[in-house]
């Protein structure tokens, strides 16, 4: 064995060593709180979290019962989880009247019925619920919000928080300033997404007598179909371009604009589900799914 | 005109029954008792149907008070509310056309007299039809009321969030700016309109916001 | 109070806003619920959980829908969900596409024809026909026919499409006149199987 060998297979052993612990200790703030709480609830529970920093995370599960597991470092700030007949509320806390941001910190994984009902306000760090079929309504500053295989109601509101939703069925209503959207592989009837700066994407199913509003004021929005599909189409992009690839048929409707717009107004198909695109200066484009 | 039968009858009787009355199904009814009675019988259903929605009943009494009494319990309810002043004096300062809603959002997101979320609608339609019909006077004032209103001071407790609420409020400040120049340049945009009230909205939302966060702690 | 302003001041907690919504709703709201389930206990039970639910929600509505659409549309869900609780499979809009004898939905043939529903229909038997649909057929036959709702209003607040509201409402009224048929053809065995002792009576 040479001397680099053997040099390198130390070093390496001690490294990973090194790595180890570092990882561990990465991996998330030291919890010198931790609370566990359990919560017998009836079917359609509404669950409500209100956290001003740190990780939410909600799963679904068989059981009639909400469990809640929240972690937070500082002494400044407390977890109050508490039921009331079928709403459980759960907040994180202020103790102090000043709090250092990395003291706000409280990271929640809580674990619900599945056809529970959520109120989630996060204003930084991260949501993300899975497999949730009750409606819910999500709202945050900065935190970005992930939903994937949830349905019902879904209401999402963001400063400049992103989303994805992936999966989804029900009735979407989404709306930031600057957060950007990713939506695929939706089932939904209803789609209302609308950002001022952010991009849109949606990647979806269009469902017969769907309605899918997506606005931005400047960026991109770009929405993909499949040859299959049906819908009709009115894309406006008041200062910015309309990139089609869907052959329309020219349809009865009156040209509202003047030429200088950009815009594609017809019927792919059959023209079952409605779809609007508008953008103020943004661009806009319509791409079939390779 | 093709002949229908009698099997083929029912494939006409939903739109039948929306008032589509298809020239085949009409001469088949015609002469036809069978098919005739069938679409009379739904036609009873729906005529039954429509009189017993007529009357309506009322909950009993004691209804409300079960459900209050739960309200309560649930902590939804405050025992004796308090009403917010939104400093009358600016809203009674103000004219009141038809969309005075718009204005009231305003002074809600000026004022900062909530502790709670802004939720009031406008009255959308209504705004843009006021605008079109006398635009200058009544979008100066809802402009003036919105843009001179000075943003909250957010406590520092949270920078990440606080770094958001200004950066977002300038970008819709900005917005704001770009959309009233479209509109001054064409007036009959009706979509540039729908931007500019969107960013106004926008906007009154965001202050509010700001103003809430003051009292985070809860 | 205006309604807009009851739901301003209702969403900070304000008592008298929240009884200011009870009152504008309640009537339609307990209607609804008396219609789709037969009695007025379950329906008082029912109404209850649907304003609470709403009033427990009420922060979250945005205004993006009528606030009637919205609180009927939390009222049909909770109709729903204890129908299915007491049917034996669950149901839904969507599940009742193509129903078959055991699910109640209509046979192809057109029901009798010797038999015509003649004169009005007495309003306790078509409650009792209404009682024996499936809770999808029963929820658009009640929010169309009897509450008047249009098929958009429907498909908002059922989470369906305007065809989808349409079919049901087709394939209810169609159930609703074999049931009365069937109501009809008993209670004319009955009156003959009455006359008959009477005669038997008389001998």
């Amino acid at each position: 064995m040479s001397t680099t060998h053997i040099i390198f297979g130390t070093w390496n052993r001690k490294a990973v060593g090194l790595l180890a612990i570092g990882f561990l200790l990465s991996g998330s703030p030291a919890s010198a709180h931790r609370i566990e709480k359990h919560f017998t609830v009836e079917p359609r529970a509404v669950i409500t979290i209100h956290n001003p920093n740190g990780k939410i995370i909600v799963k679904a599960w068989t059981k009639h019962e909400v469990m809640v597991i929240a972690n937070h470092v500082s002494d400044k700030v407390e977890v109050a989880a508490e039921q009331t007949g079928n709403r459980v509320d759960l907040r994180t806390q202020q103790l102090t009247d000043i709090v250092a941001p990395d003291d706000l910190r409280a990271d929640y994984d809580v674990s619900v019925p599945e056809d529970a009902e959520l109120q989630i306000h996060d204003d930084s760090g991260e949501v993300s619920v899975a497999n949730v079929l009750g409606d819910m309504n999500v709202e945050t500053v900065a935190a970005g919000v992930a939903l994937e295989d949830a349905a019902g109601y879904l209401t999402v509101k963001t400063v400049g928080g992103s989303f994805q939703c992936v999966r989804c069925a029900g009735r979407l209503e989404v709306s930031s300033i600057s957060g950007s959207f990713r939506l695929l592989d939706l089932r939904s009837y209803h789609v209302r997404a609308q950002t001022s700066t952010g991009s849109i994407l949606f990647d979806g199913e269009f469902l017969p007598n769907g309605i899918y509003r997506l606005k931005n004021y400047s960026g991109v929005i770009e929405v993909r179909f499949s040859p299959g599909d049906s819908f009709d189409l009115n894309a406006t992009s008041l200062k910015g371009t309309v990139n089609n690839e869907a052959k329309l048929t020219p349809p009865a409707h009156p040209q509202r604009f003047s030429s200088k717009f950009g815009y594609a107004l017809g019927t792919f198909n059959a023209g079952r589900a409605k779809v609007e695109l508008t953008s103020f200066d943004g661009t806009i484009n319509i791409r079939k799914r390779n | 005109m093709a002949t229908i039968h009698c099997k083929d009858f029912p494939e006409y009787l939903e739109p039948w029954m929306e008032g589509d009355r298809h020239p085949d199904a009409l001469a088949h009814i015609r002469d036809c008792p069978r098919c005739r009675g069938l679409a009379d019988d739904l036609k009873m259903i729906q005529a039954s149907a429509r009189e017993w929605g007529r009357a309506e009943s009322d909950p009993p009494a004691h209804l409300w008070n079960s459900l209050r009494a739960q309200l309560v319990q649930e902590g939804l309810i405050h025992q004796e509310s308090e009403r917010r002043a939104w400093l009358p004096g600016w809203f009674s300062a103000l004219p009141r056309p038809a969309i005075a809603g718009a204005y009231l959002a305003a002074v809600i997101a000026v004022a900062f007299g909530l502790s709670g979320p802004v939720n009031q609608r406008i009255n959308k339609a209504r705004w843009l039809e006021g605008t079109q019909n006398s635009t200058t006077p009544l979008r100066a004032q809802f402009a003036s009321a919105v843009m001179n209103a000075t943003p909250p001071s957010v406590p520092d407790s949270n920078p990440t969030v606080t770094a958001s609420l200004h950066n977002n409020l300038a970008i819709v400040d900005n917005y704001i700016a770009l959309c009233e120049k479209s509109v001054n340049e064409e007036p009959e945009n009706e979509l540039a309109r729908d931007y500019l009230f969107e960013a106004y909205q926008q906007k009154a939302d965001l202050l509010a916001q700001m103003s809430e966060r003051g009292g985070y702690g809860r | 109070m205006p309604e807009a302003d009851a739901i301003r001041l209702a969403q900070q907690g304000d008592a008298p806003a929240f009884e200011r919504l009870y009152q504008l709703h309640s009537r339609r709201v307990y209607s609804l619920c008396l219609r789709m389930v037969g009695n007025t206990a379950e329906a008082e039970d029912l109404t209850q959980e649907a304003f609470l639910q709403l009033f427990r929600k009420i922060s979250t509505f945005r205004g993006e829908s009528a606030f009637s659409t919205w609180l009927h549309r939390l009222s049909v869900n909770v109709v729903l969900m204890r129908l299915r609780k007491k049917s034996a499979a669950e149901t839904s809009l969507e599940e009742v596409t193509e129903p078959d004898e055991e699910s109640g939905g209509p046979r192809r043939d057109f029901g009798a024809p010797d038999l015509r529903l003649s004169g009005s229909i007495d309003r306790l038997n078509l409650q009792r026909a209404v009682d024996q649909l499936p809770p999808g057929y029963k929820s658009v036959f009640v929010l169309h026919d009897v509450q008047g709702y249009e098929h958009n209003e429907i498909a908002e607040i059922m989470g369906c499409s305007i065809g989808n509201s349409k079919s049901q409402l087709h394939k209810a009224r169609m159930r609703l006149r074999e049931l009365l048929h069937e109501a009809l053809r008993d209670k004319a065995r009955e009156e003959r199987k009455a006359a008959g002792t009477n005669l038997g009576a008389e001998d």
